[in-house]
C-alpha cells in the first residue's frame, strides 16, 4: 500500500502530524488574566502583611489561598484537558517556571530590603507590587518562549 | 527498533490529525479534540470508535460534577503503529529525495 502513495502526499501528512503536536505545545494553559490576578494577590497580601494588624493578617492570608485556589481552577482545568505527553519536554518547562519563581522571589526581597534601608514607606508592598508586574509581564513571555524552545527541538528530532 | 509500516487506518485525514494529536498528549478530551482537531461531533465520535475497535484508543468517560466528561487517549499499540507510520511516510518522502516540498504552514494556515 504505501507504493501507492503519492510521496507528496506522504510529506503532507508529515507536516500535519507536527502541525498538531506543536498545535499540543502551544495550546493556552494560562489565560492572559491569570498573570495579573496573582500580581495583584501578591501585592494584596504584601499590603495585609504590612499593616502589622494580626486579625487582617489572618483574614488576609484565608483570602490569598480561597482566591488563588479559585484562580487556579481554569488552568488546571486546562493542564487536564490535554496534558502534553512526558517526552514533549513538560517536566521542562515546570522547572523553567519554577526557576523563574525563585528568581522572581529573589528580586522581590532584594527590592523589599532595599526600599526599607533607604527609608521608603512601605517597601514590602511597592517591592511586591514591582514583583508582580514582572510576574505578570515576563511570565507570558517565558511560557511563549519554553513553547518556542519545544517546538523546535521536536523538530529538529525528526 | 521501530520498523515502517504504512497503515492505511491511521492515514485518512480525519483520523491522522486526531492520532497526531492524541501521540502528542497523555490524555485529551473530547471537546479539546473536537475545537483542535475541528471536526463536528459525530465525525470525532466514529472516528474514536473506529480507533478504539482497532485496539489504537482507549476511551474513558467520568463524572465531572455532573458533567459527562470523555477523554481519550493512544495505547501502547497505538502509539507503535503511529511510530511506525511515521517511520513509513519518512520512507516514501526519502526515497524522493528532494522532490518533496511539504506545504508551507503559512500557505496551510491561509
Amino acid at each position: 500500500m504505501s507504493d501507492q502513495v503519492d510521496p507528496a502526499d506522504a510529506a503532507r501528512a508529515l507536516n500535519e502530524i507536527d502541525r498538531r503536536r506543536e498545535q499540543v505545545i502551544r495550546r493556552k494553559v494560562f489565560p492572559g488574566w491569570w498573570w495579573w490576578a496573582y500580581a495583584v494577590l501578591m501585592t494584596a497580601l504584601a499590603a495585609v502583611v504590612e499593616s502589622g494588624r494580626d486579625v487582617l493578617l489572618w483574614v488576609g492570608l484565608a483570602l490569598f489561598v480561597v482566591a488563588s485556589g479559585l484562580i487556579d481552577v481554569p488552568v488546571r482545568r486546562a493542564a487536564r484537558a490535554a496534558s502534553p505527553r512526558r517526552g514533549l519536554g513538560a517536566r521542562r518547562t515546570l522547572t523553567g517556571l519554577a526557576a523563574f519563581v525563585v528568581g522572581l522571589l529573589g528580586v522581590g526581597l532584594a527590592a523589599g530590603f532595599g526600599l526599607k534601608a533607604a527609608g521608603v514607606p512601605h517597601p514590602g508592598t511597592i517591592a511586591a507590587a514591582v514583583t508582580g508586574v514582572l510576574f505578570a509581564v515576563v511570565g507570558p513571555m517565558l511560557v511563549r518562549w519554553e513553547a518556542d524552545t519545544l517546538v523546535r527541538r521536536s523538530r529538529s528530532q525528526r | 527498533m521501530t520498523t515502517p509500516r504504512f497503515d492505511e487506518l491511521i492515514h485518512a485525514p480525519s483520523r491522522l490529525s486526531l492520532v497526531a494529536f492524541l501521540a502528542a498528549t497523555a490524555w485529551a478530551d473530547f471537546a479539546v479534540l473536537r475545537d483542535s482537531v475541528g471536526l463536528s461531533d459525530s465525525t470525532l465520535s466514529k472516528a474514536l470508535t473506529t480507533l478504539e475497535d482497532a485496539g489504537y484508543v482507549e476511551i474513558r468517560k467520568a463524572f465531572v460534577g455532573k458533567r459527562p466528561r470523555t477523554s481519550a487517549r493512544l495505547t501502547t499499540s497505538g502509539r507503535t503503529a503511529f511510530d511506525q507510520h511515521v517511520l513509513a511516510l519518512q520512507e516514501i518522502v526519502a526515497r524522493a529525495g528532494g522532490s518533496v516540498v511539504p506545504p508551507s504552514r503559512s500557505s496551510e494556515q491561509s
